[in-house]
């Protein structure tokens, strides 16, 4: 039984508001023209090497059952938006955080909470590297992010 | 219920799905016919005749049914939706409070649909006390501003009939009175126009009465372990999924909900001032 019409589409409507009011620094909308897909920008505030100077977009594709359900959210590449190197963000922008998993979602977190997440595991990590097996995934792979049973070996990262 | 009055509402069903509520109201119509003393019918019947915008003999429709079965959801529900629509807001409030209750005491998956419901009425309520307040203070206003300036025509007459007495400088006196009531007056709009702009810039809702899973305005908040309230239906909704506490992620059942009184008593009184704030 899923909520009752309009309970995403409210409680959207409100996180746009509150956007537009204000964002952290870093974080910037993109697009949000619906309420089933929005593009934020975000960037790294300090000056870690592997992501200075960089702008990377992500889309959140959100269901009816939002925020119960937790939104999919995934990196995209454009020309001027590259997919950020880090053991748990495949090359193709799918993104591995128990944050985001069926487990991990809480409906307390929201699309600002989410950006700034993704912006503190950029801003923490110090290895050069995609997630072990990255080739094979991104070849093989036609599950829809949420539906991948990753494995969180390290919560740190 | 006899066969052919399942038949019958079955039918009505069908069409009231497909959008010809009219069909479906004479289905109905014909169901109750054959089996008078089936309360779902008359709530099914009145659900048509809502969407037909009948909303006098929807009504009726859901005091046939309270007659039958006085703690039926759906004729609260249907019964606020009436009333509402007719401007007996009071009425629809109460109405709406006694379908949600209703859905907390039966666990009833409506719950969310109750909330919002019971916050658009209050919502609607507080717009049309608003409206009257503001009549009420235009008229004051006005009413103000007219003795006013009976008062300054009294004075100018009184200067009038002095004049004739003593020769002097009368029309100097004059514009000093015309001045001095001018004063008076626009001192009096200033005043007016200021109680309406400050009740205008008070608009910000705080943020202990807004849930964190639906972002809105809390009616009905219930505490968790940790601390922390939220809206009823909203953390019945996570718990359905997720048997966690959302801030911690520990374990959380239903069962271990309360209600957050104060918090409750809070939010009711907020929302009696500030009907505005249900679609902040």
């Amino acid at each position: 039984m899923p909520p009752a019409a309009g309970f995403a589409t409210k409680r959207l409507g409100k996180e746009l508001q509150k956007i537009h009011n204000s964002l952290p620094p870093g974080i910037d909308l993109v697009s949000a023209e619906n309420f089933e897909e929005w593009f934020l920008d975000i960037r790294v505030l300090d000056s870690n090497p592997l992501y200075k100077d960089q702008t990377y977009r992500l889309k959140f594709k959100f269901s009816s059952s939002y925020p119960i359900e937790p939104p999919e959210v995934v990196f995209v590449k454009l020309p001027d938006r590259p997919i950020p190197i880090h053991p748990h963000i495949y090359s193709n922008g799918i993104i591995c955080l128990d944050l985001l998993g069926q487990q991990g979602w809480s409906p307390v977190q929201n699309v600002e909470s989410v950006c700034m997440s993704l912006q503190s595991m950029l801003t923490g990590n110090t290895k050069d590297e995609r997630p072990p097996g990255d080739e094979d995934f991104v070849r093989a792979n036609r599950l829809r992010p949420k539906d991948i049973d990753f494995f969180y070996h390290d919560n740190n990262v | 219920m006899s066969s052919k009055a399942v038949l019958l509402k079955e039918d009505g069903n069908r069409h009231f799905h497909s959008g010809d509520y009219v069909s479906a109201e004479a289905l109905y119509s014909k169901a109750i016919i054959a089996d008078p003393t089936n309360p779902s019918l008359y709530t099914n019947r009145a659900m048509a005749r809502l969407k037909m915008n009948l909303w006098e003999s929807a009504i009726a429709d859901c005091n046939e049914c309270l007659k039958l079965s006085p703690d039926n959801m759906k004729a609260h529900y249907y019964l606020a939706q009436a009333h509402l629509e007719l401007h007996d807001y009071y009425d629809a409030v109460e109405y709406a409070l006694r379908a949600y209750d209703l859905c907390v005491k039966t666990a009833d998956k409506s719950l969310s649909a109750a909330t919002a419901l019971v916050l658009r009425c209050k919502k609607e309520r507080w717009e049309h006390q608003d409206k009257q307040r503001r009549r009420e203070t235009r008229d004051l206003e006005d009413e103000v501003l007219a003795m006013m300036e009976r008062e300054r025509d009294a004075a100018l007459r009184g200067e009038e009939e002095e004049d004739v007495n003593a020769l002097g400088d009368a029309g100097g006196a004059r514009t000093e009175i015309e001045q001095e009531w001018e004063r008076k007056m626009e001192r009096m709009r200033t005043v007016f126009d200021k109680a309406r702009a400050a009740e205008e810039k008070r608009r910000k809702v705080p943020d202990w009465a807004i849930d964190d899973i639906s972002f809105g305005f809390m009616h009905d908040p219930v505490i968790t372990k940790t601390g922390k309230s939220y809206e009823r239906s909203s953390i019945m909704e996570h718990l359905r999924r997720s048997n966690t506490d959302p801030l911690t992620r520990e374990p959380l059942y239903i069962s271990e909900l309360r209600p957050n009184l104060d918090l409750k008593q809070a939010c009711d009184e907020f929302l009696q001032e500030n009907g505005w704030a249900v679609d902040w």
